[in-house]
């Protein structure tokens, strides 16, 4: 029986599914699925195989599509919207959460304008959730270049009570409750763009990843340095000066092995997003962020590449990204990238699943 | 009864179907029948402001948006602007 890896290529201009080997050397490309929207994200439901992405269209508008047959054919949730009370129209359709195995079914979706919505019949009807769109601190929230997104979602695997979401720029909020009401978690997480570097809210998270075997354990790329937090959230500790050639970057990764392990891809700054000096490379962590090293064997150099934040994604074999200028990249035999394919449309999202056949 | 014709794109999202016969009294109720409707209009029930409907080839905007009467009309074309990248 072969086997491998499926990897879900959101673009600009559609989806892409990627085959690829056991070894990740080995590719074949299929597409484009949903053939001209914007693929913001797109996932595979580990609970029944699903496909799900969230897909926006610069006249259409946002939506999600969703498919039960891999991506043959697609049926659209029914119309996702804002209560006429809150003044606020869905902009975008940013990332799509499946939930915990032991609630099936439901289904998390993040948006632009900094909103979180809740389905519980597989993302036929989504409902937004209050906590989220009637937080007190919403008036101090604003939209970075991307709108006001909500692209992090993560559920604590250990306590189906709590959770959390990142929205740019409101920063980590945590929910201890299912949902109901939400707790910014911000401590020493820094806004160099505010008069006040460490306020409470405001933050400009770029990507969180909770670690699974170790959920209290946080990791987060942000505008401003990459950074770890070992209590919930409570507190965080800047890790981007130990030694990464930038504090700026979007995507991070994990492996879901080692909790003390992360990666970044490094941009100049965020004046200048792309590669610093031509230096296009990943760094990883082994012990918890207090050193980093380069992995560039295999990436072209130089190069001036851009990772959006849910363009990476990690399994407990490898470790996937896209860029910009439209090449994916996967890491074979441990230490070596391999570029799949290139000349995608610019990549937006990675998502990865096994396969065999 | 009044045809509307859509885009290509619209069309791929109805099973390959660019013209539907409607029974309305609006354009606003005639293109809510469609089964791309939600991609149509927001949650307010306004329409994508990169989005342009002729009702017999007068812009439905100056008729009066999605209230615009269908009474005798044909056609309806709903065309994507030319905007993008």
């Amino acid at each position: 029986m072969a086997a491998g890896v499926l990897a879900l290529v959101g673009t600009r201009k559609g989806l892409f599914v990627l085959w690829g080997d056991d070894e990740r050397r080995s590719w074949e490309v299929e597409g484009p699925l949903l053939d001209g929207w914007g693929i913001y994200h797109a996932t595979v439901d580990a609970r029944d195989g699903t496909f799900y992405a969230a897909a926006n269209h610069l006249v259409y508008g946002p939506t999600v599509q969703r498919s039960a047959d891999g991506g043959k054919t697609w049926e659209r949730s029914k119309k996702i919207g804002l209560p006429e009370s809150s003044g606020l129209t869905v902009n975008a359709a940013w990332h799509i959460e499946p939930g915990l195995p032991q609630e099936p079914g439901t289904l998390y979706l993040g948006a632009d304008p900094g909103v979180l919505f809740r389905s519980d019949d597989a993302g036929e009807t989504w409902e937004p959730n209050r906590g989220i769109l009637e937080h007190a601190t919403r008036d101090h929230w604003f939209p970075g270049a991307g709108g006001l997104c909500c692209d992090s979602i993560q559920l604590d695997p250990g306590d189906p009570q709590r959770m959390y979401v990142c929205i740019a720029s409101a920063g980590t909020l945590r929910s201890d409750d299912g949902g109901q009401t939400w707790l910014p978690v911000n401590k020493n997480v820094a806004t160099d763009y505010l008069p006040n570097p460490y306020p409470g809210i405001g933050q400009c998270v770029h990507k969180l990843l909770l670690h699974p075997a170790r959920p209290e354990r946080l990791w987060q790329q942000n505008h401003f340095g990459v950074y770890r937090s070992d209590d919930c959230g409570d507190s965080w500790e800047r890790l981007d000066q130990n030694g990464l050639p930038s504090s700026f970057g979007f995507p991070i990764m994990i492996d879901p092995a080692d909790p003390d392990t992360a990666f970044v891809i490094p941009e100049r700054s965020h004046e200048y997003h792309y590669s610093p000096n031509g230096r296009f490379a990943v760094y990883r962590t082994r012990d918890g962020g207090h050193t980093w090293e380069e992995m560039s064997d295999g990436l072209p150099r130089p190069a001036w590449a851009a990772v959006l934040r849910e363009a990476s994604a990690s399994d407990s074999d490898s470790l996937y990204f896209g860029t910009q200028s439209g090449s994916f990249f996967a890491l074979a035999g441990g230490d070596t990238w391999v570029e799949a394919t290139r000349h995608l449309p610019p990549v937006l999202s990675v998502e990865v699943t096994q396969w065999s056949r | 009864m009044v045809q509307i014709v859509v885009p290509g794109f619209l069309a791929a999202q109805a099973d390959g179907r660019q013209r539907f016969d409607v029974e309305a009294e609006t354009v606003g109720e005639a293109m809510r029948a469609l089964p791309v409707a939600d991609l149509l209009f927001n949650e307010r029930g306004e329409w994508s402001r990169h989005l342009n409907v002729f009702v017999d080839g007068k812009d439905a905007r100056e008729l009066g948006g999605p209230a615009c009467p269908l009474a005798g009309a044909r056609e309806v074309l709903v065309i994507a602007m030319l905007s993008g990248g």
